[in-house]
């Protein structure tokens, strides 16, 4: 378990929901990736990554989103934000995942005809 | 209110080579900048840029030895907001932008994307060599044109 991030996964309906509070960063990336792996592993092909409001997001974060996006491509899974900061979305958008992940402004609008 | 001169004013810290500690670069930037008057959407894009410099400082410059320390200095002026980051590595070599295309497919993972958010997120960025060994990132970040920094009585 790492100190720095707080992830619960919770199931609405067929869309699985990751919830991340704290930093996404390189050091938390492998527990990322694991929550990832455990929805996966259900076969889910929905995933709602459900980002708490004080997320610190740096470059070896966006790294390992971007390795999530990879493999869930791979697995033809659909994957939408909520939660994510004025900021944060802007840094998505600069970065390209916006091209891979739908931001929604709150979790009833991610989950509403996903 | 105290009159403050135009003279920049300088702030100087070092943080071990231990990645987490940029947030303390971050926490003193942004207290800075907001006391200059950046708006709020500003002063998270610069604790974004100042965090990852301080980033690849830490892991690119100093390969993470927690002996070494990385320095950020702080530039106040009436105008701008400098940060300098320096360590004590051999350098970044070629610095390659990436592309979210060819790391989706699983290609150039090795590519950060620190560089590339500091670029899309300061005003102005210059990376150099020190004489001796070491790097230094120099952020320009201005203040929009009708913003008074301190200045007024």
């Amino acid at each position: 378990m790492n100190k720095d991030i707080d992830i619960t996964i919770s199931q609405q309906g067929d869309v699985s929901i990751i919830t991340i509070k704290g930093d996404v960063t390189a050091s938390t990336g492998e527990a990322i990736e694991n929550a990832y792996q455990d929805v996966s592993s259900s076969g889910t092909k929905k995933i709602l990554l459900n980002f708490g409001p004080e997320c610190y997001i740096n470059s070896g974060g966006i790294a390992a989103l971007i390795g999530v996006v990879s493999e869930s491509r791979k697995k033809e899974q659909i994957i939408r934000a909520t939660g994510l900061s004025e900021h944060f979305q802007k840094i998505f958008n600069m970065v390209g995942l916006t091209k891979y992940i739908q931001i929604f402004p709150s979790e009833e609008s991610a989950l509403a005809g996903f | 209110m105290n009159t403050i001169t135009n003279e920049a004013k300088k702030i100087e810290l070092h943080i071990p080579s231990i990645l987490g500690y940029e947030k303390v670069a971050m926490a003193c930037v942004a207290s800075v900048a907001k006391n200059m008057g950046f708006n709020n959407a500003r002063i998270e894009d610069l604790k974004s840029a100042v965090a990852e410099a301080c980033i690849n400082a830490i892991v690119h410059g100093n390969k993470m030895d927690s002996g070494s320390k990385v320095g950020i200095v702080v530039m106040i002026g009436s105008l701008s907001l400098e940060v300098y980051v320096t360590d004590d590595g051999q350098g970044f070599g070629e610095i390659i932008m990436p592309e979210i295309e060819e790391q989706v497919e699983g290609k150039n993972r090795d590519r950060g994307w620190g560089i590339f958010l500091i670029r899309n997120l300061v005003d102005e960025i210059k990376v150099e060599k020190k004489p001796n060994d070491g790097n230094v990132v120099k952020m320009v970040f201005r203040l929009p044109k009708k913003t008074f920094f301190m200045n007024e009585v």
